[in-house]
C-alpha cells in the first residue's frame, strides 16, 4: 500500500523534464563518481592494506598480516599513546578555549566595539597564512639561536628548551595553532552574525533580556547552521593537525601526532602498512564523532 | 658486511638465485648491446638528478655532465632536487618516471630498492671501475642478498670526534692525543668547568644522536656485534647493549640541556662559537668553518672516537658511502649506466674536483696531494679504521631505524633511567617486523 508521501514523491519525480534529469545526473553523478574514485576507493584500499605487510613496491610482496599492524601499534609503540594524548589535548584546547574565544571575538566585533575594524584585521591576518608558514615563523622566533632567544641574550648553548621541552611544548604549539584558529572561527562566526536579523535582538532588548540571554536564547540558536560548521571544523582541524608540527620538528618523534605517524610510516625508506593502520585509526576517530554529531543535529532539524 | 652473508635465509637465497638467473638471461643481451652502446648513446638524452648542494652542486653537475656529453655525444638534462624530499619520496619516484641516474646512498638505502628491482644492476659498470676502487668500497656497494651492486661508490666522509685545537690547548691538553675514554672525559670535564658545554649533541631530528650510539656500541662491543644488533642477530635487551647505553648515559651530564631543540646545525654553531668541547659528527660541516674564516677552519680538528674496550681499540668508524645509482625504470637505462660510470670514473672525478667538489672520493685515482691539514687528517681518520659502518639508518632496515631506534634514543636521552623498558620495547618492535 502506497503512503501519501511516496505518492507525492513519485509524482514530483515524474514531473522532471529530460533536461532536468540530465542536469541532475550530471551535477550529482560526476562529483559522486569522482568522490568514490578519488576518496572512497583509496580509503577502502587503505583499510584492506592495514591488515597486510607490504613495502609499497611490488604487489606480489603483499602478505596477509591479520591484526598484527594494529597489535604492534597498540601494544608496542609508545609514540601512539603520546600521539593520542597530543591530538586529544589539541582537540580539548580548541573546543574549550580557542573556538569559544573566536566566537567571543566575533560577537564583540559584530557589536561594533571601539576599534573593531582594527581588531578584525589583526585577528584575521594569521588566517591568510598557511600553517606551514606559521610553523616557519614561530620556529624562527623560538628555536635556540632564534629571534626571541636572541633578545633574551641567550646563545645556542644555554638557550631555553622550548620545542624539545615536554612540559611546555604542548602549550606553545597549541598557542601558535590557536593564533590562526581563533581568527578563522571569528571570521566564520562573524559572517553568520551579519545575517542575523537585528530586529530580533532589538525585540529581545525591549522585552528586557540581558546581553547574555540575547546571545544564549536568540543568536546562538539562529546561528545553528554556522555552529555545525564550526564544530566540525574544530574537530577536523584538531585531529588532522600535521603541517605546523612537521615544519617545526621535521620528525614525528618529539611531539607525535597521528598524522605524523601516518606520514612517517609511508614516506622514506621504510614504507610499512603500519602507516595504513594509523590512517584507519585516524579515519575512525574523525568520522565517528562527526557522523554522530551531524545525525543528532539533522534529527533535531527534522523534528 | 661479511657476517650478513652467513645468515641469509633460505628464502632470500632462492630469491637471489631467481633474480640472478634473470640477470644472467638479460646479461647476454647486455653484452650484445654494449657493442653498439657507444653509437646508441650518441644523440640520446640522459636525465640526471643532483641531490641538494645548491649552486656548488649545480656547478659540479654541469662540469661532469658537460664532459660526458663531450666524450659520448649524449645530451644530459640535469635538475637539482631537495635532498629530504627526494629521500622521502624515493620509492614513489622510482616507480613513476625517474631520472636515469642520480646521486644516492650505499647500504640499506640502495640495496633495498635494488633487491626490489627498482635500481639497475651495475655489475658491469663496477667491473669496468674495478682497478680504481678499493675492495671495501665495492663490497659496501654490493647487496649481501643478491650479491649485486646497485650503486657506484664515489664519496664518503667520516663521522668522528670534532673539536677546536685552540680550546683543547687552553685546557692544558694535547689536541693530538685524545685517545681513550679517560682523555675524553677529562676534556669534557675541564670544558664544562669553564661554563661551556662539554659534549654537544642535537637530537631534534631523531637521527643525529644515532652517530654517538653507533660509535659507542662499536667501541664497547665491536663492529660485528653492532651490525648483528642492527640486523636482528643480537638482542637489544642483551646486557652488552645495555653496557653501551651506560657509556651513553655518562655523556649526558656533559651535554647541552637543550639537545632536544637543536639539530646538527645547532651543534656546528656551538663549535663555531667556541661554546663546546667536543662533538661527534660527520665532517661535512667543515666547509661552513671555512666560509666563516680561514682561522676557524685551521683551528678545527678531527680524531677517531676514543677507545673504550681495548679489545676493539679504535678499529671501527661510521663512514657513510655515497655514489651514483641508476633507475631501473628510467627512459634511458643504458645511458644512465654510462653516465653513472662516468661520474664514478677518474675522468668524472677530476671534473668534479675542478668544479669545486671538496668531498673525499674512494677512487684510488683521487689525488690528495693538494689536501690541506684538516682534509689529510680526515683521510687519516678514515684509514685508521679497519671496519666501516654506514651509519645506523643505512645499516638497518628503513622501517626500523627511523621509526623505532630514533625515538628510542630520544626517550633514553630524556630519561636514561628508563633504559631497560625502552630497550625491551625496541626489541618487541623488531620482533613485530614482517620478515622477508
Amino acid at each position: 500500500m502506497k503512503t501519501a508521501a511516496t505518492v507525492k514523491k513519485n509524482r514530483s519525480r515524474r514531473s522532471l523534464s529530460n533536461t532536468d534529469r540530465f542536469t541532475l545526473t550530471a551535477f550529482v553523478g560526476i562529483p559522486t563518481l569522482l568522490q568514490i574514485i578519488l576518496l572512497w576507493v583509496p580509503a577502502v584500499v587503505t583499510i584492506i592494506l592495514s591488515f597486510t605487510y607490504w613495502n609499497g613496491v611490488r604487489l606480489k610482496d603483499i602478505q596477509w598480516a591479520g591484526i598484527q599492524n594494529y597489535k604492534n601499534i597498540f601494544v608496542n609503540n609508545p609514540l601512539f599513546y603520546q600521539a593520542l594524548k597530543n591530538n586529544g589535548t589539541w582537540l580539548a584546547f580548541f573546543v574549550l578555549i580557542a573556538t569559544p574565544l573566536g566566537i567571543l571575538l566575533a560577537y564583540q566585533i559584530d557589536r561594533g566595539i571601539k576599534g573593531h575594524a582594527f581588531y578584525e584585521s589583526i585577528y584575521y591576518l594569521p588566517v591568510v597564512l598557511s600553517l606551514a608558514v606559521i610553523g616557519i615563523i614561530w620556529n624562527f622566533m623560538l628555536q635556540p639561536g632564534g629571534f626571541v632567544q636572541g633578545l633574551m641574550g641567550l646563545d645556542i648553548g644555554n638557550a631555553i628548551s622550548i620545542w624539545g621541552n615536554p612540559k611546555i611544548n604542548t602549550w606553545v604549539i597549541l598557542g601558535v595553532a590557536s593564533w590562526r584558529h581563533i581568527g578563522y572561527i571569528m571570521l566564520l562566526y562573524l559572517s553568520g552574525l551579519k545575517s542575523v536579523d537585528p530586529a530580533l535582538k532589538e525585540a529581545a532588548a525591549i522585552d528586557g533580556a540581558t546581553e547574555w540571554q540575547i546571545f544564549r536564547k536568540i543568536i546562538f540558536p539562529t546561528m545553528q547552521p554556522v555552529n555545525i560548521i564550526i564544530v566540525v571544523i574544530t574537530l577536523i582541524e584538531s585531529l588532522r593537525a600535521f603541517d605546523l608540527v612537521y615544519i617545526i620538528y621535521g620528525s614525528p618523534t618529539i611531539f607525535p601526532l597521528l598524522n605524523l605517524l601516518v606520514f612517517q610510516n609511508f614516506a622514506g625508506q621504510g614504507i610499512s602498512m603500519k602507516g595504513a593502520a594509523y590512517a584507519v585509526i585516524l579515519l575512525v576517530l574523525c568520522i565517528v564523532p562527526i557522523i554522530t554529531y551531524l545525525r543528532i543535529n539533522f534529527k533535531e532539524d527534522l523534528k | 658486511m661479511s657476517e650478513e652473508k652467513n645468515v641469509v635465509s633460505r628464502r632470500s637465497v632462492l630469491k637471489g638465485a631467481a633474480i640472478g638467473g634473470a640477470a644472467l638471461a638479460t646479461g647476454s643481451a647486455l653484452s650484445a648491446e654494449s657493442a653498439s652502446a657507444a653509437t646508441r648513446l650518441k644523440g640520446s638524452t640522459v636525465k640526471w638528478t643532483t641531490r641538494g648542494g645548491g649552486a656548488t652542486g649545480d656547478k659540479i653537475a654541469k662540469a661532469v655532465n658537460d664532459a660526458f656529453t663531450k666524450k659520448t655525444g649524449a645530451k644530459v638534462v640535469a635538475q637539482q632536487v631537495n635532498s629530504d624530499d627526494f629521500q622521502n619520496n624515493f620509492a614513489q619516484i622510482l616507480q613513476g618516471s625517474p631520472d636515469d641516474a642520480f646521486g644516492w646512498m650505499a647500504g640499506y638505502r640502495s640495496n633495498h630498492f635494488g633487491e626490489l628491482g627498482l635500481l639497475a644492476d651495475l655489475t658491469r659498470e663496477i667491473g669496468h671501475l674495478k682497478s680504481t676502487l678499493p675492495t671495501a668500497a665495492i663490497k659496501g656497494s654490493t647487496s649481501p642478498v643478491t650479491k649485486k651492486p646497485y650503486i657506484l661508490p664515489t664519496t664518503y666522509y667520516p663521522w668522528a670526534l670534532h673539536y677546536r685545537k685552540s680550546m683543547v690547548k687552553d685546557l692544558g691538553m694535547n689536541p693530538e692525543s685524545i685517545n681513550n675514554w679517560d682523555d675524553f672525559v677529562k676534556l669534557m670535564t675541564l670544558t664544562q668547568k669553564k661554563g661551556l658545554v662539554g659534549y654537544s649533541l642535537g637530537a631534534k631530528g631523531g637521527w643525529e644522536a644515532m652517530g654517538t650510539f653507533d660509535i659507542l656500541n662499536a667501541r664497547v662491543n665491536g663492529y660485528k656485534y653492532h651490525i648483528d644488533l642492527l640486523n636482528g642477530r643480537a638482542k637489544w635487551t642483551d646486557a652488552r647493549t645495555k653496557e653501551t647505553f651506560k657509556y651513553f648515559a655518562q655523556l649526558i651530564p656533559f651535554m647541552n640541556t637543550n639537545f632536544m631543540d637543536i639539530s646538527w646545525d645547532g651543534m656546528r654553531d656551538l663549535l663555531l662559537q667556541k661554546k663546546t668541547g667536543a662533538m661527534m659528527m660527520g665532517s661535512w660541516f667543515a666547509n661552513d668553518f671555512k666560509a666563516k674564516s680561514q682561522a676557524d677552519y685551521d683551528d678545527l680538528w678531527v680524531v677517531p672516537f676514543p677507545q673504550i674496550n681495548p679489545k676493539f681499540g679504535r678499529d671501527t668508524i661510521d663512514a657513510p658511502l655515497d655514489g651514483i645509482s641508476v633507475a631501473a625504470n628510467g627512459k634511458n637505462v643504458s645511458g644512465g649506466k654510462a653516465l653513472a660510470e662516468f661520474w664514478a670514473s677518474p675522468e668524472g672525478i677530476t671534473e668534479a674536483v675542478k668544479a669545486g667538489d671538496t668531498n673525499i672520493y674512494v677512487s684510488k685515482s683521487f689525488d690528495t696531494s693538494s689536501y690541506d691539514a684538516f682534509n689529510k687528517q680526515k683521510l687519516a681518520v678514515l684509514a685508521s679504521a679497519s671496519n666501516i659502518m654506514f651509519f645506523l639508518d643505512r645499516d638497518a632496515r628503513g622501517d626500523f631505524a627511523g621509526p623505532v631506534v630514533g625515538p628510542a634514543i630520544q626517550s633514553f636521552l630524556q630519561k636514561p633511567s628508563d633504559i631497560n623498558k625502552i630497550l625491551e620495547n625496541v626489541q618487541a618492535q623488531w620482533d613485530a617486523l614482517p620478515k622477508n
